[in-house]
Parts: structure tokens; sequence; C-alpha cells
């Protein structure tokens, strides 16, 4: 025990955090000044603290309570003097009287009338565990854990009010007027009645006790019950709960429906008397808080665990990050790598920019799917929202009063009318999934407009006049407008929405289902394979798991790529390039506008964030055109079969006119791919159109590196 | 039972205590124990395989008023509401001598400091009979020869119990003798405060009532995943009915504001016995046949009842073959794996083309056949009222910490009818569009998500759903939608017992056999598949499932594991006649 109080005392003086300051004689100072009540003395501290050896830390966390006591014991004697004045309250007065009274009227003799040092205290001491590791889920809090410091996660359910709750009693008597203490460490206790000093009884009197509040020391007191997160129950199983005891100054942090963290002793309730002899086996258990953190989900707080740093590092050292993380997003839903690929563009997003008239670019990407019923649109958005940190679903129907955006409301025990934030707002700085987007009520829809180009909603109702933030990606999904596409309309009249919302979707993609050989045996074998063998099949990979992806894309997150100067040019040749081929076009289907121009620099930035780098490279460019193409071409493919031009000689006259351009007869293999890929060729289609026109002898192939050089005629 | 100190059924404590003395002897502390099983557990076993299962009394709301505390019982029940874990003193020293709580709700001697006690856990569930269980289910003949056996058997083992309680040392207070003692002290709390029984008496939940007996089962030692919400269980296990701690409510300042609250408040253990499990079993659908199955799941044998039933089946639904056929495949399907968010082997029908003439003739026949052949069935008709009234979909009451449930808790392999015809027009508020979504997700994947205020969770479900309905029903999509067109209305003969005997077993195993299908066969599949989809785009994964599962359903009807050709050929030729009623509707 001596040897308990020198190790606490010792690592209470000497202990230096990074800035080589001694953190808890600061504390110390401060709780002496009555700047702060709260002593917390963290395990982590404890950890990296020299001269503590892990028999003690294995103590400390395993008989936290009794610890407590030992750190209380240990500050009541380094407590410094106060070096500011602070105004003497009640309870200070009664201290200063207590201690000039000294000893002369205790003998000593009873504990009773000895002060307890808790009364005498004006701070709290919490011992936090260790944010190392993962925290606990209630299910995982067992038997063995009594008496020890563990760290739980889970959502708030009930609370109680804050209570005055007594730590000291404090009695004076009215025979011989000594203050007898009783000290209180269970929710009820018995009241004293008879004076037990030595005085009253040598004089054989039954001094009557009175207790005194205001000499008495009262806890804030608060209880709650948090409940098992979603995801950490079992198929088939109901959330467990928990009780929580909140004292003192962590009283009033949370609140019903609040995410917490919680690090606490895990003790139990020992039923006293005659309900110990009856019900007796059966003991109540509770967890006395000792930190509270409201759970962080959003990419900037996110907190790497174990080895996925090493994790991260050896994936961004892999060249193929970009397909490989797609191809993880919906590893069961067959196909649509590209749509996988802006998907994951989604996630990761640009940079926002705030230019210097304070003017913001927004750099979450707004993508819209749209396509025939039962293509897994559903499936899609939710997995997404599974992988994003902070992500909402609703659907453009279905929600619920406050609907997307926000609503003023009346509180029905207060009569206040208060702003109840909608899906928008609740995803702020994070992912808002909208299914059945062409289903949305039409006030939600003049909102949308809002929320996806300035980021805010706004709202005038009721006397309120606000602007919340709602800076949030935007997935939608919609169906067609009758239900199914149909190839005999024009997509602008099968896409239900209006222009200007279209406008600010930087990607729509078209899923259509089609009459083709391949994908139909395809469907035919897994569904017969998912009958066959009651499992899907194998996926010919090993998907990345979803914390890995989570934390890859906040490792992501953190860049914010510039764009290079000589990029500019090249930028700006090909925004004018798709505008003229929008010009020429006889039916212009599609809306290039400058926001056009603003996604391809989201797009762009994006991906150089995926692969780590400060700047945009050209092939970042190319791929965001590439996306970009592709995805009108989910929309247009059939206007250009009908075009005349063929996919082969359609490749050839691209690969001509830029030779043309650039007036060099050679073109590199990598060059020409990246010009098809643009225009949403394969690498399949180059390589036909190649063979195809060097038998014409229009060019000739190198033959290993397939560099194209024009024949000169 | 010879040659064993203990009689497993009047007195296992005393054996729970013998299997923990001898575990005991051979470690020197309770403590590496660990409140792992010590044997007790093992020793029941062996008595149940021994023919000791039928000994033992069955629990329900008959039995109860005359089954003793502290014997053993079996009580068969589904899985309502987790409550959670509990802890209790395990074993504790008594003067030198180990002790185990075990099994047990009250200690048998004061317990000593706790430095020399052991805390261990143990699982609270909360059971309740089988929603929908139909009559036949309940093993009358042999409840009977129970009962009879067990009244007389009564007298003899309360002496029994007195005298093996007074034969132990003197630190054994006899149950009897404690209860006595703490009626006359009911409230000598420290507080002061007047027990509040009378008024927690009009708490008690409503289901809590003498027709459907509810069980507090706790569980020891067996490994979380083994018991799941929903799933129907036989527990064997101490029954201790204590009538006396709801006498002290609890003793709290305030109770309105406090909220660590007793996690069996509600739950008086007056009105809900407890059982202290030893051993539980998940039951199957044949386990609720009443008889003893002699007959075996051999294709000929099986070939003659199922012409029996769909015979049968055919005069019910007024000669209408295909809608009989179409039923019986409905009948046996069951959700066999789970794979991503699709259930496979469900087969919900819809029965359309019903009008307000024939849905009073058709819908009792079908109620009525569906109640004597199956164990557990429901029948909902759907209102508009019922659609707003109130949650269908169990959800968490944070005030008494309980499931509520709903009528959608169901319980593994039930039945529900929904009676879509009842249907008005009306307004939906968003209870009412709740419960269409709930209804829904069931139907399409099988899942029912439970409320729990700040999220849902999902219950993977297994129902057999049948609907009925005037036109196909657009909030209930069903997997098949079949026209019905009865022909004529014949009276329906009462089946004689043996064939209904054999019914219910012909549905409740051939449900349940395996099943496969051939590479050769495969190939076949595949390209009838892609054939059928380039001629109908409209075809989707959803629609090749439902004919590959028609096809595992039909061999199944067939007694057959493996799909074979002429199967196949019969399940093209059922959805050929579908798709001509469908278009003929149209």
């Amino acid at each position: 025990m001596y040897r308990n109080a020198d190790i606490a005392k010792d690592f209470l003086i000497h202990f230096a955090d990074s800035d080589a300051e001694a953190k808890y004689m600061n504390i110390l100072q401060d709780v002496s000044n009555r700047k702060t009540r709260a002593i917390q003395i963290d395990v982590d501290d404890l950890l990296n603290y020299k001269d503590v050896d892990e028999e003690f830390l294995s103590r400390v966390t395993e008989n936290t309570r009794r610890y407590i006591g030992v750190f209380a014991g240990a500050i009541d004697e380094l407590m410094p003097d106060p070096t500011e004045a602070f105004l003497d309250d009640d309870n200070d007065i009664l201290m200063t009287q207590r201690n000039d009274d000294g000893n002369d009227n205790t003998d000593g003799s009873d504990a009773r009338q000895r002060m307890p040092p808790e009364i005498k205290r004006f701070y709290e001491v919490y011992i936090k565990a260790s944010s190392q590791g993962r925290p606990f889920t209630i299910r995982e809090v067992r038997a063995s854990n009594i008496g020890q410091l563990v760290r739980i996660s889970g959502i708030v359910t009930r609370c109680s009010d804050v209570k005055p709750l007594m730590q000291v009693a404090v009695y004076t008597c009215e025979e011989c007027g000594f203050e007898i203490y009783q000290e209180v460490t269970a929710r009820v206790f018995m009241p004293l009645f008879e004076c037990p000093s030595s005085r009253c009884k040598l004089n054989n009197v039954k001094g009557n006790l009175i207790l005194q509040l205001r000499a008495s020391k009262f806890l804030k007191f608060q209880e709650a019950k948090i409940q098992e997160l979603a995801e950490h129950v079992p198929k088939g199983h109901i959330p467990r709960s928990m009780t929580i005891h909140i004292r003192g100054e962590l009283t009033r942090k949370v609140a019903p429906g609040d995410i917490v963290e919680l690090s606490g002793i895990f003790l139990p309730i020992p039923y006293t008397g005659f309900r110990a002899m009856r019900a007796g086996l059966i003991a109540d258990t509770y967890l006395e808080a000792m930190s509270i953190s409201h759970f962080k989900k959003k990419y900037e707080d996110y907190e790497f665990r174990g080895d996925e740093e090493e994790q991260i590092a050896s994936l961004a050292e892999d060249g193929d990050i970009y397909n490989k993380l797609s191809r993880s997003l919906a590893p069961e839903i067959y196909g649509h790598e590209d749509i996988k690929k802006a998907l994951l563009l989604l996630l990761v997003g640009a940079p926002h920019r705030k230019l210097k008239d304070g003017m913001k670019i927004r750099g979450d990407l707004h993508i819209c799917l749209m396509g025939d019923p039962g293509v897994a649109k559903s499936q899609l958005l939710k997995h997404i929202i599974n992988v994003a940190p902070r992500g909402v679903y609703t659907t453009g129907k279905g929600s619920s009063g406050v609907g997307l955006t926000a609503a003023v409301q009346k509180d029905p025990v207060t009569n206040e009318m208060v702003l109840e934030g909608g899906a928008l707002v609740l995803a702020d700085m994070g992912i808002c999934a909208i299914d059945e987007f062409d289903k949305m009520d039409e006030s939600d829809r003049t909102a949308i407009h809002e929320v996806m180009e300035q980021q805010t909603v706004s709202i005038a109702k009721a006397g309120i006049t606000t602007s919340l933030n709602a800076r949030t990606a935007v997935l939608a999904a919609a169906n067609p407008a009758w239900g199914r596409y149909d190839l005999r309309r024009t997509p602008a009249e099968n896409i239900n929405l209006p222009p200007a919302l279209l406008s600010r979707f930087d990607l729509l993609w078209l899923i259509l289902d089609r009459a083709d050989m391949d994908g139909d045996l395809e469907m035919a074998r897994h569904v017969v394979y998912v009958h066959q063998h009651k499992e899907p099949p194998a996926l010919g990979f090993t998907p990345l798991q979803p914390s890995i992806l989570r934390a890859y894309i906040s490792a992501a997150r953190k860049l914010s790529p510039s764009f290079p100067r000589e990029l500019e040019e090249y930028i700006a040749t090909a925004y004018s390039n798709i505008r003229q081929d929008e010009a020429k076009s006889s039916s212009p289907h599609s809306y290039t506008t400058i926001r056009t121009l603003l996604s391809i620099l989201r797009i762009s930035a994006a991906l150089a964030r995926l692969r780590f780098s400060d700047t945009v490279a050209q092939s970042d460019v190319d791929e965001a055109l590439r996306l970009i193409q592709m995805s009108k071409f989910s929309l247009y493919s059939d206007d250009r079969q009908r075009s005349g031009l063929d996919a082969i000689s359609d490749i050839y006259s691209v690969i001509r006119d830029e030779a043309a351009r650039t007036k060099k007869l050679d073109v590199s293999y990598a060059h020409a791919l990246n010009w098809i890929s643009r225009k949403g060729y394969s690498e399949a289609q180059l390589k036909e159109c190649l063979e195809e026109y060097a038998a014409l002898n229009v060019w000739q192939i190198h033959p290993n590196t397939f560099d194209i050089r024009f024949i000169d005629a | 039972m010879v040659g064993l100190p203990y009689d497993c059924l009047s007195n296992p404590l005393g054996a729970v205590r013998f299997a923990f003395d001898k575990a005991l002897s051979s470690s020197d502390s309770a403590a590496a124990l660990d409140g792992k099983d010590f044997g007790a557990a093992d020793l029941f076993l062996r008595f149940l395989d021994n023919g000791g299962l039928l000994k033992v009394p069955l629990l329900n709301s008959k039995t109860i008023k005359w089954l003793q505390p502290n014997t053993l019982v079996r009580f068969r029940g589904m899985i309502q509401d987790m409550l959670g874990n509990e802890f209790y003193v395990g074993a504790y020293k008594d003067r030198d001598v180990w002790r185990t709580n075990k099994y047990a709700d009250v200690s048998q001697s004061p317990m000593g400091s706790p430095s020399n006690s052991q805390i261990w856990e143990r699982r609270l569930i909360y059971c309740t009979p089988v929603p929908g269980q139909n009559d036949w289910t309940e093993p009358s003949a042999s409840c009977i020869h129970l009962e009879t056996l067990g009244k007389e058997k009564r007298q003899r083992d309360e002496d029994a119990v007195m005298e093996d309680l007074s034969s132990q040392t003197e630190g054994f207070p006899c149950p009897k003798r404690m209860r006595e003692g703490d009626t006359a002290t009911p409230s000598s709390t420290i507080h002061g405060v007047p027990a509040e029984g009378i008024s927690s008496m009009a708490m008690v939940p409503s289901d809590v009532d003498k027709e459907n007996l509810s069980c507090l089962v706790k569980i020891y030692d067996s490994p979380e995943s083994d018991l799941k919400l929903n799933d129907v269980f036989e527990f064997v296990g101490i029954l201790t009915f204590d009538q006396d701690i709801s006498m002290e409510k609890d003793n709290k300042d305030d109770p309105e504001n406090t909220i660590c609250e007793d996690l069996l408040v509600d739950l008086l253990p007056s009105k809900v016995p407890r059982i202290h499990c030893l051993v539980h079993r998940k039951l199957a659908q044949s386990d609720f046949l009443p008889g003893p199955v002699t007959l075996e799941p051999k294709p000929h044998l099986v070939k003659p009842i199922r012409e029996a039933l769909l015979g049968h089946l055919t005069t019910l639904l007024g000669n209408d073959g295909v809608a009989a056929q179409y039923m019986l495949l409905h009948l046996l399907s069951r959700v066999h794996a789970r794979i991503d968010t699709v259930a496979v082997g469900k087969l919900a029908l819809n029965l359309t083309s019903l009008t307000n003439e024939s849905i009073s003739v058709f819908k009792n026949r079908i109620l009525c056949i569906l109640k004597t052949l199956l164990p557990f069935t429901h029948d909902v008709p759907l209102t508009v009222e019922l659609l707003n009234a109130g949650p269908l979909a169990p959800r968490k009451d944070y005030d008494s910490n309980r499931l509520l449930s709903g009528p959608l808790q169901l319980a593994e392999g039930s039945h529900l009818t929904i009676d879509e015809t009842q249907l008005k027009a009306g307004s939906l508020d968003s209870t009412g569009i709740d419960n269409t979504r709930v209804l829904k997700s069931l139907l399409e994947w099988q899942k029912v998500d439970y409320d729990f205020t700040y999220y849902k969770v999902e219950m993977p479900a297994d129902v057999q759903l049948l609907i009925l309905s005037e036109g196909k029903s657009n909030i209930l999509p069903a997997d098949i939608v079949l026209p019905f067109c009865p022909s004529s209305v014949d009276s329906l003969g009462t089946p004689n017992a043996e064939s209904l005997a054999a019914w219910r077993w012909y549905l409740a195993t051939m449900r349940s056999l395996t099943h496969s299908i051939e590479p050769d066969m495969q190939k076949v599949l595949e390209d009838d598949l892609v054939a059928a989809r380039q001629t109908d785009r409209s075809l989707g994964t959803q629609d090749f499932s439902r004919l590959l599962t028609m096809g595992r359903l039909l061999s199944i009807s067939f007694g057959e594991t493996c799909l074979s050709m002429e199967h196949w050929q019969m399940v093209k030729e059922l959805e050929r006649l579908r798709r001509e009623r469908l278009q003929g509707r149209i």
C-alpha cells in the first residue's frame, strides 16, 4: 500500500507529456486555483511512464476503485497552494472554520469524528482507460471484468435527471456539539441517530444528531442506460444494455441517442441485508463512468487501429490501388466496374476550396444512378453507406415529417419551436444516399438544389430563419420516368428530372438491363450456383475489408492535391473539345456547362488523392474525362451506334485527329489508349483497330510496344 | 436410476450438488471451475438419453398447478426476448466447504465474505409458447399419461423432498420453511418503504395470462450463438416458482426518476416461473408431431401420401388442380440459405381473383386445412385500421426494458395467411406506411426490422406467406401470383386421423430434405434459363430463383433429393399454365 502511494505520487510529480510539461502538476495547480474540478488520470500516461511497472498498471486496471483512492491520497499531499485569488464559497468558510477549531474538540477516538478526506477535496479523480485497442461491446463484458476498468461503446437510450448524491453526511450533536461525519458509498445509507462521540458515551447521554445539509458534501449524480450498437449485435440476438452511473463533472454529457465511448469501472451492486439473503445470489451490475467521449463518425477524426497504417502503406505502393479499391465496393454485385470506380471517387471526394472573396466551391462529388428496377441500385447505395463513416440512407418519399432538409417542430415537453435536421443535415460531412430520387416531394426537391451546390439548408419558418450546414455528397438512385427505361424515347424523356438538377450531378449513370447472351448466362450461372451450393460463387479475388477501405479513404482525404500549371492548358482544351463536339452534334443531349469543368477538376483531384499524391497528374485528368465520357455513353450508347461510325473506324479517326493535332507521325500506344478510353472504348477494341488498319497499310505497329507510326502517304 | 444417490426428477439440485462435489474433489478450489460446467449438464443429458426425457413432466398452463418447485420440468417455447445476462454468486465457501448456487435462485446457506465467493454469470431468456401453435401439436396423449403419473407421484415426491432436505446438514433451510419465514417480514428493508406488491401486480404484461404460460429461462454455459431469437426450443431444467420475491418491490427512493430498474420487476416470479436450464434442444417441426413416426422418407412411401394430400387440396380449392399444386409447393417451402440479402427457398403464394363471394367459402376452408396440417399458423385480415393501429413488427420498450412482441414476431417455419380482400380504400398514417414496408420486406427478403427506436435490427424470418387478394397484390409482392379458378365447390370430406397424421408427417419431414443439382442437370437449367430470358426480357434473377426453388420443392415433394429432368419439365409446365392464366386475365 505504501509503495502504491509512492508510485502514484512519483508519477503525478514527474510525468511529463510530449511538450515536457508536468501534465498532472499543471492540472493540480488549476484545481488549486479552482479552475477545474476533474483530474483525469490517463492509463496511457501510466503506460508511457518509465517508472511504472506492468504489475502496478495491471493492479490499477483491475482494482480501479481502490486506486482512485490511492491517487486521491497522493493528490491531497501534493496539492499546491493557489496562485490566484478566488472567491471563497460557503464550503471554504466552513473548511477554514473546521481547520481553526483544530483538534481541540476531536478526541480522535471514534472514526466518525475524524474528518474524512473526501470532505476536504474539491476535486474528483477519474482514471481513464487506455485508448489502445478496440473498445468492448456490452456483450463482451463478462463476470471476470467485475471491478476492472473497461472501455465500451454504445448508444445512450435513457438518461435520468441529475440529482445530488450524498457523499459525506455531516451531523452535529445536540449534546456535545461535535461534528460527526459519515461517509456514504452506496446509493442508500442508514442515517445515524445517536452521537457516537466519546463525550456523549462518557456522559451516558444519547446525543441527538441533526443532519447538516449545508455542511455535508454532495455529488452530482446521473444514471444512464446504454445499449449495444446495431453493428455489434450478432445475428438473431437482441441488443444488450447496461446501466451507467455518472458522477460529478461527467454528468450532463450525454443525451438519449448519443453514440458514446465510455471508460468506467464495472461494478456489482450487492444487495444488502434482507434482500441479500433472499434474492442474494443475483447481483446487479453497473458501470461507474470514468470518461465519456462522443463517438466521432467523421473521416477527419479517424484513428488508425493496429496495423492499419502499414496495410495502407503497402496498398498505396501497389500500383493497382484504384481497381483494387473499387472492386472491393459491393463485391457481391457483379460487374459495373466504372460505376464502382465513380462511387469510390465519391467516397474520396475532392478538397473544398474557399476563394478569397469568400465563395466556396464544393469538393463533394454528386452521383446519380438511374436504371431499370432490380439492377441492384439500392444495394449499391446501402453498401456505400456502410463503408462511409458517416452516411445516411433515405428514400425520397419515405422520409418522415422532417423530410430530407430540415423542419421546425414543436417540442412536446417545452412547447418551444425547435429545428430538426433532416437526412441531408444529418449527413453533414458525410454521404447522403437518396433512393427513389425521382419520387421526391416537390418541396424537398427545390431545397436539394441549394444543398447540392451551396451545401447549406436554409430555413425560414415559424420565426426561425437560419442556414444549416449540409456539406454532404449526394448519391441518388432514380427509376426512369415510366418505371422501365423506354428505348424508343429520348434519354431526356426517360430521365424524369429537371436539367437544373441534373447538371448538379458530376456523374450520371444509366444502368440498363440489356439483352446480351453473356450477361444472361452469367446471371443464370450465378442463380443456379446459389441454389446448388447455398453460397455465393467465389469472387476470383479477395475484396478488401470495409474497415481497411475506410482507413485508406480517410488517409486519402487528408490530402489536398493541387493542379500544376502545365495541366491547365490540357484541361481547357479537353473541355472546349467536349463543348465543340456537343455544338456539332445535331441533337445536343448532354448538358456540358461550366459545372462539367468543375466536375473534371473534382474527379481528377479525387484520383490524385487516391494515389496519395499532392499534385494532379495528366493521367488523373484523362481518367476523369474517361469516366465522364463513360457516364454519357451509358445514356447515349445507342446514338453512337446509329451515328454510322462503327467503333473501329471511330477509334481510327480519334487517333488520326490527335496525331494531326500534334503534327507527329508517331503515336505511342499509351497515348492512344488514353485518347480512346476518354471516348469510352476498350483496349481490346483498340487492338482490333490497330490490326485492321495495319493490314490496310495505314500505319505500322511496333511488334513489342504496339507504338503506332503512320505511313506517310 | 439404481445406484445413484439422488433422484434426477424430484431432486435435481441434489444431483447438481453431487456433480459439483465430484468436480471439486478433483480440483482444489471452485475458482478453478471458473463458472464452467462441472458435469451437471452431462449427468442430466445421460439421464434424459436413457429414456428419462419422457418421464420429465411438461410445464404448461395446465400442469403448472401441480408441479413442484425445485423439480425437473420440460418446457417448449419460442424465445421471445433476451434479457441479457445476470451475475450471481456461483460458488462460495461455507465454513471450508465450497457450495454452489448454480441452477438455483436462492442460496441454501448464508454466504460468507466476498473473497470466498466466485461470481459467475447466466443468461436470461424470456420464452413464450410458440405463437399460433395449433391444438393438435399439444402432446395430449402422452401428457395425460404423464399427468396421472405425476399426480400420484406428487405426494410421494413432496415427502421425498422433505426427507431429503431434512436429512441434509442443518444449514439447508427447506424452501418451504424459508418461504413461510419471509412472508412474515415482507418489507424489512432499510428504507422501510412499504412494499408495493399490489400496485406492481397491475403492471404485469398482458401476455402473462393463464392460457399462455411464459417462462423465464436461465441458460448456463452454452455458447451464445446456440440460442437465437424466435427459435423454438425445448428446455429441461429445474423449476423455481417462488411467490415471495415479488412481495418486495424495489425499494428505490423515487421510482419515477430512477432508471436502474430491476430487469425482473415486470416478471414477477409468482406469475412467470423460472427454469434453470440444464439441457436444451432446438425443435424442428417434426418434433411437434403427436405420435412417434415410423415412416421413412422414401420416394415409394411418400408418393401415395403426396397423391392423397394433393387430391384433398384440389377438392378443397374447388377442383383447381394448378392451385393445389402450387399450394403444396408453398406448404413445403422454407428458407434454406441466405446469400447476401436473398433468402433462397422461400415461395410466397398470392392467390388472386378471389371475390367477396368466393373468399367467404375458400378462406375458411384454407385456414381450416392449414390449421390441421401445420403446427404454427396465423391469419391476418389486412385492413387500413389494422395497419394504422400499431406497429406489426416487434419493438423495444425502454421503459420496461422489454421487447414488445408484434404480430410479425413469428417462429421459424410459421405459416402466415394475409387476407387482402378485406382492405378498403383509405389513407395510411406513418405507422401504416411503416407496416406496409415491414410486410414488404418480410415478403421480399424474409426479414423483419425490429424497432429499437435509435436503430433497427434486422431479424431473419422464415415464414410461409399466403396472400389472398382480388387482384395482384401490389403492397405484398409475392413470388407466385396465381389467379384462382375454382370450378365447383364440393363438400369436403373430413380426412381420417390416420391420413391427417401422415400428411402432417409428410409436410414436416419433406421440407427438411436435402436437395442437390447434378452437373449435367445444371447445364440444362442454365440453358433453359438463358433461353427463357432471350424470349422474355422481363425475367430477372428473382424469376430464375423462383423456378429453381420450385424445382427443388417439386422434387422433394416426391421424396427425391435430386432434381430430375422429369420434375424440371413439370415445373416448366406449371409455370406455363400459370402464365396462361395470368395472360387470360389481362
